[in-house]
């Protein structure tokens, strides 16, 4: 699906599901179930934490002294978690959902007015990846551990991060925007 | 090992529905955040409202133990500067770190390209964060903090409160704001 840089995405596909409920509230009510169930046998749904997992086994098999020596990787602890799982089904739920749908995602989406170039696309990309992972990692989560696994557990921390993601959330995504015409 | 197993039924469930709301979509994001468009803002709200009200019913009835809360601790600068940087990398990129593992799965290249990010903030990260980081996160520490302790309610009573309220603002806000 191609779409150009000031185009929003079709409405029609999340206004209304088949059944006259809006998608979001039919998908929010099903997600609101597995975060409370996820509550009640394992923990928390959250993915961030995952990413310097990943980092620290990567580290401890490559330059293990270094590993060591790190007491944030030391704290973070092993990859085997039940948080890997949770990322690992991300990655199959996505893929299944697209598939048993027929939903074809482009390979890249032009999100921003100036942002007109697959490369330029690419680069704000990798700069949005960097800084989510790193703004995540300092506030300890992320959209899923801090907004809504911890809102969901009425968490005052989960409601600071929300605070603070919408106010720059809303303000580069505006200013991206009108700075690209 | 069946937390792992719970974990996994979890995330592929996460995935497709995070998938099927168009929230793996950098353009819906963007719309989003350009509050042209509420539908994942809205998607997210009703999933905290009904997740906060059936975890603590659940919790009221099976007993806190049984349940596997864990709060975050509310240390104000740190979580608040992170969501500043968060939501800036959110705007730009379009990503959230876990809808770049769905977008991944969904064939997504730009998705890939920011979890490759993400891997090397991660990165960066864990090099800065003894020095520049832990001092931040130091400041003004309350630990792990719940509304139900600062207004001195229960905790169910909060949690329906508060479900209450957001899906009261959901209800009432538009899903399309403005059409392009």
């Amino acid at each position: 699906m191609a779409q150009s840089a000031t185009q929003a995405p079709p409405a029609s596909s999340v206004a209304a599901g088949s059944s006259g409920v809006p998608a979001w509230a039919k998908f929010g009510v099903i997600f609101g179930v597995v975060g409370a169930l996820s509550i009640l046998t394992w923990g928390p749904i959250g993915v961030s934490g995952t990413y310097p997992r990943f980092i620290g086994a990567i580290m401890r098999r490559l330059a293990p002294d270094m590993a060591h020596a790190n007491p944030y990787l030391e704290k973070m602890g092993s990859l085997i978690k039940p948080e890997t799982f949770l990322l690992l089904g991300l990655l199959i739920g996505g893929f299944l959902a697209a598939k048993l749908t027929g939903d074809k995602a482009a390979a890249a989406e032009y999100p921003h007015a100036g942002e007109k170039t697959t490369a330029r696309r690419y680069r704000d990309a990798f700069i949005g990846g960097f800084l989510i992972v790193f703004g995540a990692r300092i506030a300890g989560g992320c959209t899923s551990g801090h907004i809504i696994s911890g809102i969901m557990q009425l968490s005052v921390s989960g409601l600071i991060f929300a605070g603070g993601v919408f106010a720059t959330g809303i303000l580069t995504a505006k200013l991206l925007q009108k700075g690209g015409n | 090992m069946t937390a792992a197993i719970y974990a996994l039924i979890a995330g592929v469930a996460m995935g497709a529905l995070i998938q099927r709301v168009r929230a793996s979509s950098p353009s819906m994001i963007a719309a989003n955040l350009r509050l042209e468009n509420l539908s994942v803002i809205k998607f997210m709200a009703t999933t905290i409202a009904v997740g906060a009200i059936l975890a603590y019913l659940a919790s009221a009835v099976l007993g806190k133990d049984a349940m596997h809360f864990e709060i975050k601790p509310t240390y104000v600068v740190g979580v608040l500067l992170g969501g500043l940087v968060f939501g800036v990398g959110f705007g730009l990129g379009g990503y959230c770190p876990g809808t770049c593992v769905v977008g991944a799965g969904e064939g997504r290249k730009d998705a890939l390209v920011a979890l490759l990010g993400g891997v090397v903030g991660a990165l960066v990260f864990t090099l800065v964060f003894s020095s520049v980081i832990a001092p931040i996160n130091k400041l003004m520490d309350y630990g792990k903090l719940t509304l139900d302790q600062v207004l001195g309610l229960p905790a169910v009573g909060v949690a329906l409160g508060l479900g209450a309220i957001f899906l009261g603002i959901v209800y009432m806000l538009p899903t399309v704001v403005k059409k392009n």
